[in-house]
């Protein structure tokens, strides 16, 4: 594997994203009345429920998690099903097959650049209002380090999952069907839209070996140190879920993709 | 037989853009049943989004019982009246999605050279079925909550049920315009879209949970708390309806008006230079 | 002779931000305020009049298309008066539409899911064309091509050929006084090439339309255009008969001799400064000359010789 050629994809990237000027600024300021928005509706539930905490969350971890977990989505969303059904629709595709590098290595590392500057521009910003705005309510110590080996298993996590979802996209036209599901069902589980502590019991109990967790809910609970993942007990079988999943769907995919690759070579794109 | 340049003007009046539009929409029905396995899908997708919707709700309303004063089924209207008010935007307005991809391409242009208003010719393009499962989940839901709350069927009721779903979505068409229209002057500018239809998940609450300045943005600036529930009050609480909800209707029009000419200012500033 | 189009002193600025180069650059001009005015157009005046078919050409980047939209009323010049059909089109695009057809490239501005009758049947309905007008239009599209085979198709399932010709008639549909190709035969075989011209010639003559067509295919223009205007870099720098063309760095022709060894010899002639017996005769003095052939120099070669910028 050739680093240089790989960063190379990667700094392209960042200089893509960067060109959009007013496109950051908007994102940024969007996202910022988005999270208002998500206070206002919990603060106003937590008001209404009259105890203070609720399944183990009080408003200010519920906050946390929401805020963050936004934050997380942002700069993990992909548009490889977007991409690739349109690189699919205009022939574009057979260029992509033709580079040097693995379809799934080039895809993967073409992104890279824009979630480093989405990271830096979405994600730090976020994480250091909301650490000075709950003073001390993010534990700051080692869960700091595991939090980023975390996201970067999610980030593994989410694009074999979007690279199995636009390979999908090879055998119907239907972009818009099989994305909508895609993340629907990823924004529900993942524990996006409302905390995976507020599900009930017997779903919880499916959801938590699903690998839309991995994506969002386990970075979050060992960053704020919930299910013990302040030991080393409660820690493992976090990564080991993450890590199994990674695995499975790495494997799953590229099984998936160079299978029905040989479909376009027939249809001659 | 000579050019057409001596003839009279030929005015183009509201019969004619309704015929146009329906005779495109047959057209467009008729190319989309030969695409079964899409409509499938999109049907299916429709239906998730909207199970996932609901099943959030009843996660919610599990571990809290009623939010600002408003409990189960009074969430349930608002929550079906959003439902049904995000039905014409979803149908007759989804070009709005692809508005920013053929700006950047430059295929936007050919929308420039026909003697129709160019909005309309965009969005009569695209008319997305799928909008209807979402219709009947919201109509579904509306009547549930309705029966559970006991109003009263009268056809008053059902004439300002009617007059305020309207006016609740032209609010939302309203949004989505504004928000597509960014991209003639912002590069990059997708993800205002995808957040400003984020923000519609937030009109299935009441509006009184926002405070102070915000109050304000969300009622007058991105007008979220009239995409249900300012609207939804004339039903709920037709003893005490608020004035914010009889201006609705009028504010509703002035919102389209003003995303409308957003849209088409976008349209006559972009430069074309896309390649 | 009567004008379709009269354009006057016409200029057309763009200002664009001055990027800089590498990672460094793009961080720098996140915060930078340093644009740049391009000068797209520059002073073009023109004249064309009804029922010409005008060669539009330059090198890429010069401001054909800029020219083009600024006609068409898309783009809104910088300074100047534009006049198409007596309308000012950037201030009544709508009412300047009426009287235009466009074909852009490889732009399809059919519906693409539908077959071609029926986007002809909503461009009736759009241009409001009387149905006598639009049975005797299809009647004429009849006699210039085989239409019968695409008529049903969607044109998603079109050929790029097939795709064009649609698009051209189209174009033709409401029988515009003025028509606008750009680049009409880009990326089609030569048998479908001289099809559309064909049919674009048919049509001109039939109807008396106008024809804009910008190009870069100097077949087009050789077989449709009587008068061609060039411009590069935003000016305009030859605007006349494309006879004159030939003439336009001298009379060149090109003098090829076959010489005792079987080799060509070639030899550029300017006939304003050397007479091509002469040169014939001189060589004949050194060579015995088995066989000549006297070439005109080709428009292409013309042209190329302008756009690298003359002598």
């Amino acid at each position: 594997m050739n680093l240089k050629r790989h960063l190379a994809l990667t700094r392209a990237g960042i200089m893509e994203s960067l060109q959009y000027r007013l496109g950051t600024a908007v994102t940024l300021f969007a996202n910022l009345i988005y999270l208002v928005l998500v206070y206002f509706l919990w603060k106003a539930i937590y008001a209404s429920a009259g105890t203070d905490v609720v399944n183990g969350m009080t408003f200010t971890d519920t906050m946390i998690y929401l805020i963050l977990a936004t934050a997380l989505f942002n700069f993990l969303e992909m548009f490889v099903v977007w991409d690739m059904s349109r690189s699919i629709q205009s022939g574009k595709i057979i260029l992509d097959l033709l580079k040097p590098m693995r379809f799934r290595e080039y895809t993967f590392w073409s992104y890279s650049g824009s979630h480093v500057v989405l990271f830096a521009l979405t994600f730090i910003p976020t994480f250091i209002v909301v650490l000075i705005v709950t003073h001390g309510a993010i534990p700051m110590g080692l869960n700091l380090l595991w939090f980023a080996v975390a996201t970067v298993l999610a980030l593994i996590v989410n694009f074999s999952m979007e690279m199995i979802v636009a390979t999908i996209c090879l055998y119907t036209e239907s972009t818009w069907g099989i994305n909508i599901v895609k993340e629907t069902i990823v924004l529900l589980l993942s524990g996006a839209s409302i905390p995976l502590a507020f599900f009930p019991e017997a779903l919880r109990q499916v959801v938590d070996y699903l690998p839309f967790r991995a994506v969002y809910d386990i970075p979050l609970t060992i960053l704020l140190e919930k299910n013990d993942t302040n030991t080393i007990e409660g820690l493992l079988p976090m990564f080991g879920l993450q890590l199994a999943w990674a695995l499975i769907l790495t494997l799953a995919g590229t099984l998936f993709w160079n299978h029905s690759v040989k479909k376009i070579t027939v249809n001659g794109g | 037989m000579e050019n057409t340049m001596t003839q009279p003007i030929k005015r183009r009046g509201f019969g004619f853009y309704l015929r146009i539009y329906r005779k495109i929409l047959v057209q467009d029905l008729k190319s989309k049943m030969s695409y079964r396995a899409d409509f499938l899908i999109s049907t299916i997708g429709m239906i998730m989004t909207n199970l996932s919707g609901f099943v959030t709700f009843l996660i919610l309303f599990k571990n809290f019982p009623s939010i600002n004063g408003w409990d189960y089924y009074h969430m349930l209207f608002l929550y079906g009246f959003s439902l049904v008010a995000l039905t014409p935007v979803q149908c007759f307005f989804d070009n709005n999605w692809n508005l920013r991809f053929q700006v950047q391409s430059g295929d936007f242009i050919k929308y420039c050279f026909r003697p129709i208003n160019v909005f309309f010719y965009f969005m009569s393009e695209v008319f997305d079925v799928k909008g209807l499962g979402q219709f009947a989940f919201g109509v579904g839901t509306l009547i549930y909550a309705w029966v559970h709350i006991g109003i009263p069927v009268t056809p008053f009721v059902i004439a300002k049920l009617v007059l305020f779903l309207l006016t609740a979505s032209l609010f939302m068409i309203a949004i989505m315009n504004a928000a597509a229209a960014t991209c003639f002057w912002i590069v990059g500018s997708g993800y205002v879209m995808v957040i400003m239809f984020r923000f519609k998940d937030f009109a299935k609450y009441p509006s009184n949970i926002f405070h102070g300045v915000f109050r304000i943005l969300f009622t007058f600036v991105i007008p979220i708390a009239f995409v249900a529930y300012y609207p939804s009050l004339a039903i709920l609480e037709s003893d005490n309806i608020p004035v914010l909800t009889w201006c609705a209707p009028a504010l509703g029009i002035l919102f389209f008006y003003l995303s409308y000419k957003f849209w088409m200012l976008g349209v006559r500033k972009y430069d074309f230079t896309g390649s | 002779m009567e004008n379709a189009i009269v354009m006057k002193n016409v200029c057309k600025d763009f200002k664009i931000l001055n990027r800089h180069e590498g990672l460094k650059g793009s961080i720098r001009d996140l915060f930078s305020r340093d644009y740049k005015t391009i000068s797209a157009v520059k002073d073009v005046s023109l004249e064309i009049g009804k029922g010409e078919i005008i060669g539009y050409l330059g090198p890429n980047g010069a401001g054909k298309s800029t020219t083009i939209k600024m006609m068409t009323g898309v783009l809104e010049p910088t300074s100047g008066d534009i006049l198409v059909n007596g309308v000012v089109p950037y201030k009544e695009r709508t009412k300047n539409s009426e009287h235009i057809g466009v074909v852009f490239g490889q732009r399809s501005q059919l519906w693409w899911s539908l077959p071609l009758i029926e986007s002809f049947r909503l461009l009736r309905d759009i241009y409001m064309v009387p149905k006598k007008e639009y049975e005797e239009m299809l009647e004429l599209y009849r006699s210039l091509v085989d239409i019968e085979p695409i008529l049903h198709k969607p044109v998603r399932q079109m050929s790029l050929g097939q795709r064009t010709l649609s698009d051209i008639l189209a174009a033709f549909l409401h029988n515009p006084a003025i028509v606008f190709l750009d680049e009409p035969t880009i990326g089609l075989d030569v048998s479908m090439k001289s099809k559309i011209r064909d049919l674009i010639k048919g049509l001109n003559q039939e109807k008396n339309t106008t024809v804009i067509l910008t190009t870069h295919d100097m077949g087009d223009v050789d077989a449709l255009c009587k008068r061609i205007v060039i411009i590069d870099e935003g000016k305009k720098i030859y605007d006349n008969d494309i006879d004159h063309l030939k003439t336009y760095f001298g009379s060149y022709r090109t003098l090829r001799m076959r010489l005792s060894d079987d080799t060509w010899e070639e030899r550029v002639i300017d006939e304003t400064k050397e007479d091509v017996m002469q040169v014939i005769l001189q060589k004949q003095k050194e060579q015995k000359i088995k066989d000549i052939q006297l070439q005109e120099i080709s428009t292409e070669e013309v042209i190329k010789k302008i756009y690298e910028g003359g002598n």
